[in-house]
C-alpha cells in the first residue's frame, strides 16, 4: 500500500500511510487508539475503500473490493466486532456465505466433519453444535478465529486476538501464527502488549494521529522505543501528576452480583479526592459493574452505598440526582445523539433541573450561557455550541459528554474506558479534567483496559477477573508485573485444582 | 418559525440551504403548473379552500409526526379518528339532545371523542414503550381494534343527525373573518411548535429520535415521554376528527378511510424523518399545503381518482428518498 488516505467526517483517519505485507510474516500495527489500524485493516480487508493511494494485492492493483472478494482472494480478517451470527450454532457460522451445498442442499454431514476437523487442529475447545450467543467472549473468539482459517488463506488479520483469552489459548493461538507463518501466510497483528509483540513480530509498523511514523525491524527495538514512537513523547509526560487525597468513602458496593452472572460478589468502594481504577481484561466484569452502580445493568443481589446511604434499584435519572455521573465507552451507541447539537448534547442530563427549565418550558438563554461556560472550560474547539455531535472528533466527542458531568452537581464520577478512540491531545486533556476534579474533591472510578492509563492516574486499582475482584493495590504495589500476575492468577488456580 | 427542525445545526452549506428551499419551491412551481392549466386554481376563492382543507391534514400530519420523531408510527390514526367520529356522534345524537338545548349533549360528545382519543394513544404508547413492542405491528393491531370499536358502535352505518350547531361552530364558525378549522388548526400547530421547541418534553422526545439508548443512558424518561407523545398524538387525532365529524354532519365509521397514509405522507413530505429525531410544526404546514395543493390541483384539472393516489404514492416514495439525501448534507 502506499500513500493510503482515509477521511470520516470530521477526521482524518489515514494521511499518506505506505504499508506493506511480505509472504510468511508476522507484521504488527502498533499505535494508540484512534491512530489509524483498524482503518488501515478495514481497507485491507475491502470493509471500505481508500480515497487517495495504491492498494496493490499479490501484486496486483486492487479496485472496487468488497469483503466478500478480499476472502475469495485469500484475506481474512478476525476483528474485535465479531462477524457471528449470534442465533446459529458455531458451525453453521464457520460455513457463513460458503456452505457446503450438493445441488443447492446443504451437505450438513460435510461441514460438520470439517468443523470439527478445524476446531481439533486449532486446539480450540469448542463445541460445534452450540448456538454461538451461548459462548463467553473467548469461545466467541475462536469462533471467529477458526471461521478466518476456513478458506485458502493468504493474509491473515488478527486485531487484538488475545484481548479476551487465556494465556493457556492465547499460547495456542501464537503456535498456530507460527505454523501459518511457516506456510507462508502473511500475518497483520494489531496488538498494544508488548510481551506478545516482542515474540511475534518480524517487523513493526508504528502509527500515530493517522500518519505512518515508521516501520522497523522488530529485532533490537527497546519498548520504551516503541511507546515514544507511537505517543510521541515520553510516557511520564502524558499523565500529569495527580494529588490524591482521599477522605470520606462516597461510593461503596458491597457483594454484588449481576443477574447475568457478569459480576459475582464483588466488593469495592470509591473515596472522595481519589481515582480508584478498576484493570482487567475484555469481559471481566468491570464495565458492568459501574453500569450496575448507575442503573444499567440487572442486579441479583449486594448493596450500593452512596454518600452512606443505601441506593436501592438504581436507575439513572435517580443516579444523578445522587450526585452520580457514567459516562459509556461506547459513545455513538449509547454517549451521544449525534444528529443533534453540542448544546443540547450537554444538557440532556440536567434538563429537570431550574438553572435550565421552569415550569417543564426550557430557558433557552440560561441554558445557552451554562453551556458554554462548560465547553470553553474543557476548551472543545471548535466552540460553537450549535454544531451537530456528529461532526466531532472523537475526542471532542468524549469532551461534549464529560461536560454532562459539569451541568449538575456531580461528586461521583464513573469513566467506563474514557480514551478509547481519541487522540493523544485529547487524551491528555481528559486526564487534566479527571486531575482537577480530584482535586475538587470528587470521588473517580475509572474503568480501563488500557493498563498505562488506569496504573498511572490511580491511587488505589482494583483488578477484575472473571466477575470477581482478585485483587486491590495500592501505591508501590501498582505496576505492570504484579497487576498482570493478578489478571491470571485465577486462571492458574483453576487450572491447578482441575 | 425557528429552528427545531435539527437540520439547521452547524454550518449552512449551499447545498443544505438548496435542499432546504426545495419544498417551498416545488410547492409554488406546482400552483403555477395547475394554474396553467386550468386558471380557477389560483381563484381567491380556490386559495381559501385550499387552506381550509390543509387544516385538517396538518393537524393530522402534526399528530403523525409526534410519534415519527420518537422513531414511531401510528397506522391506527385513521380508524382512531372514525371511532372518535362515532363515538363523539353517537353521545350528540343520544339521550342528551334535547329539542330546545343541544350544548350539554355536544360538550359530552366532544368530551367523549377526547376520551376515546386519550384510550387509544394509551394503549399504543404503552405497548410501544412499555412492553417494548415494535411500533408498526402494535399500531397495526390498535387499526384493527379502532375498527372493530367504530363498527361495532355504529352497526357499520353513519350516525347522522349530528346536532346543527356542532357543525355551526366548528365547521362553518368564523372569528374575525377566519374560518373554525383554519383558527383551530393555527392554534394547535402553534401549541405543537410551543411543546417542541421550548418544553423539555419536547427536546427529549428528539434526543430519544436522534439516539434512544443515549438518552435513556442520560437520564431521560424515555418510555414516559414515548407514551405521552402517542396519548398527545391521538388527541390531536381526535380533535381532527371532531372537526371532520362537524363538517360531515355525522358520525363515520369509515371517516378514517386515507387519514394514516395522508398523515404520514404529509409529514414526510414536510421533511420529518422517518429515522426519528426530526420535525417541526413548519415542517407539516408545508407538508400538508403540499398533498392539499397536489390533490386540489388535480382535481380541478379533472385527473382520475386513481391516478391521484398512484401520484400520491410516488410522492411518498420520492419524499422518503430525498430524506436520505438530506441526511447527508446535514
Amino acid at each position: 500500500m502506499r500513500g493510503v488516505s482515509k477521511a470520516f467526517p470530521g477526521v482524518k483517519a489515514l494521511d499518506n500511510v505506505d504499508f506493506e505485507l511480505r509472504p510468511g510474516e508476522v507484521h504488527v500495527l502498533f499505535g494508540e487508539n484512534g491512530a489509524g489500524k483498524s482503518t488501515l485493516i478495514n481497507i485491507i480487508a475491502g470493509t471500505f475503500a481508500q480515497d487517495s493511494g495504491e492498494y496493490r494485492l499479490m501484486g496486483a492493483p486492487v479496485r472496487g473490493l468488497t469483503p466478500h472478494r478480499a476472502r475469495v482472494e485469500g484475506v481474512s480478517p478476525v476483528f474485535q466486532e465479531f462477524s457471528l451470527v449470534p442465533e446459529m450454532t458455531v458451525e453453521a457460522n464457520l460455513f457463513l456465505g460458503r456452505e457446503i451445498a450438493r445441488g443447492g442442499v446443504l451437505d450438513r454431514g460435510a461441514m460438520k466433519s470439517r468443523a470439527a476437523k478445524i476446531i481439533a487442529d486449532l486446539g480450540f475447545d469448542l463445541e460445534p453444535g452450540r448456538k454461538v450467543a451461548d459462548l463467553s467472549r473467548a469461545h466467541q473468539q475462536m469462533t471467529e478465529i477458526a471461521k478466518a482459517l476456513m478458506g485458502e488463506v493468504k493474509v491473515l488479520i488478527l486485531d487484538e486476538p488475545t484481548a479476551s483469552l487465556t494465556e493457556r489459548e492465547a499460547s495456542r493461538l501464537f503456535e498456530l501464527v507460527a505454523e501459518l507463518k511457516a506456510s507462508g501466510v502473511g500475518i497483520i497483528y494489531v496488538s498494544h502488549r508488548m510481551a506478545e509483540i516482542r515474540q511475534l513480530a518480524d517487523r513493526i509498523t508504528v502509527l500515530r494521529d493517522g500518519k505512518l511514523v515508521k516501520t522497523v525491524e522488530a529485532e533490537g527495538v527497546g519498548e520504551s522505543e516503541l511507546v515514544e514512537l507511537m505517543t510521541g513523547r515520553k510516557i511520564d509526560l502524558l499523565f500529569p501528576h495527580v494529588d490524591h487525597k482521599p477522605a470520606e468513602r462516597l461510593l461503596e458496593v458491597q457483594g454484588l452480583t449481576l443477574e447475568d452472572g457478569g459480576v459475582l460478589g464483588v466488593d469495592f468502594y470509591a473515596r472522595a479526592g481519589e481515582i480508584t481504577g478498576i484493570a482487567g481484561l475484555v469481559g471481566c466484569g468491570k464495565s458492568e459493574l459501574i453500569r450496575a452502580i448507575y442503573g444499567l445493568e440487572a442486579i441479583e443481589s449486594g448493596e450500593i452505598i452512596v454518600a452512606g446511604d443505601a441506593y436501592e434499584e438504581p436507575d439513572p435519572a435517580a443516579s444523578l440526582d445522587r450526585g452520580l455521573c457514567y459516562f459509556p465507552s461506547d459513545r455513538v451507541a449509547e454517549g451521544l445523539a449525534l444528529d443533534r447539537p453540542i448544546r443540547e448534547n450537554v444538557s440532556i442530563s440536567a434538563l429537570a433541573l431550574d438553572r435550565f427549565a421552569k415550569l417543564a418550558v426550557i430557558r433557552r438563554l440560561g441554558e445557552r450561557k451554562i453551556v458554554r461556560e462548560i465547553v470553553d472550560q474543557l476548551a472543545l474547539r471548535p466552540p460553537n455550541i450549535e454544531r451537530a455531535v456528529g461532526n466531532l472528533s472523537g475526542g471532542n466527542r468524549q469532551k461534549v459528554m464529560l461536560a454532562r458531568g459539569l451541568t449538575r452537581e456531580t461528586r461521583i464520577f464513573l469513566f467506563d474506558e474514557p480514551t478509547v478512540g481519541i487522540d493523544v491531545g485529547a487524551k491528555v486533556e481528559v486526564y487534566e479534567l479527571m486531575r482537577r476534579l480530584v482535586a475538587e474533591g470528587a470521588a473517580i472510578v475509572l474503568v480501563s483496559s488500557e493498563l498505562p492509563e488506569v496504573m498511572n492516574l490511580s491511587n488505589r486499582l482494583y483488578v477484575m477477573h472473571r466477575g470477581r475482584m482478585v485483587a486491590e493495590l495500592t501505591g508501590d504495589e501498582i505496576e505492570e508485573q504484579t497487576v498482570l500476575a493478578s489478571f491470571f492468577r485465577e486462571d492458574e488456580a483453576g487450572e491447578n485444582a482441575a | 418559525m425557528s429552528d427545531v427542525s435539527g437540520r439547521e445545526v452547524g454550518r449552512i452549506t449551499p447545498t443544505a440551504a438548496l435542499v432546504k428551499a426545495m419544498l417551498p419551491i416545488a410547492l409554488v412551481a406546482l400552483l403555477i403548473l395547475f394554474s396553467a392549466a386550468e386558471s380557477r386554481v389560483l381563484s381567491l376563492g380556490n386559495l381559501s379552500n385550499i387552506l381550509n382543507q390543509a387544516s385538517y391534514l396538518a393537524i393530522f400530519a402534526s399528530a403523525q409526526m409526534l410519534v415519527i420523531i420518537t422513531r414511531g408510527f401510528d397506522l391506527s390514526l385513521g380508524t382512531c379518528v372514525s371511532a372518535v367520529s362515532v363515538t363523539a356522534a353517537l353521545v350528540m345524537t343520544g339521550s342528551l339532545a334535547t329539542e330546545e338545548a343541544n350544548a350539554l349533549a355536544i360538550v359530552g360528545g366532544v368530551a367523549m371523542g377526547l376520551t376515546v382519543g386519550v384510550l387509544c394513544g394509551l394503549f399504543n404508547g404503552i405497548v410501544v414503550a412499555i412492553f417494548r413492542v415494535n411500533p408498526f405491528v402494535a399500531t397495526l393491531g390498535s387499526l384493527n381494534i379502532c375498527m372493530g370499536v367504530a363498527t361495532m358502535a355504529s352497526d357499520g352505518r353513519p350516525v347522522f343527525n349530528v346536532p346543527r350547531e356542532f357543525s355551526n361552530i366548528v365547521y362553518s364558525g368564523e372569528l374575525f373573518g377566519i374560518p373554525a378549522p383554519i383558527l383551530i388548526a393555527a392554534i394547535a400547530l402553534i401549541v405543537l411548535h410551543f411543546i417542541l421547541a421550548h418544553t423539555v418534553f419536547g427536546r427529549g422526545l428528539f434526543l430519544i429520535g436522534a439516539n434512544p439508548r443515549a438518552a435513556e443512558v442520560a437520564g431521560l424518561p424515555a418510555r414516559r415521554y414515548v407514551t405521552q407523545a402517542y396519548v398527545l398524538c391521538s388527541i390531536m387525532a381526535a380533535v381532527g376528527a371532531l372537526m371532520l365529524t362537524g363538517r360531515t354532519g355525522s358520525g363515520e365509521p369509515n371517516l378514517g378511510g386515507n387519514l394514516t397514509l395522508e398523515s404520514i405522507a404529509a409529514a414526510v413530505i414536510g421533511g420529518v424523518s422517518l429515522r426519528g429525531g426530526v420535525g417541526g410544526a413548519s415542517s407539516v404546514v408545508l407538508g400538508a399545503l403540499f398533498v392539499t395543493v397536489l390533490s386540489n390541483g388535480m382535481n380541478l384539472t379533472r385527473i382520475d381518482g386513481n391516478v391521484q393516489m398512484i401520484v400520491l404514492g410516488g410522492v411518498i416514495i420520492l419524499a422518503v428518498f430525498l430524506d436520505r439525501f438530506r441526511s447527508a448534507t446535514r
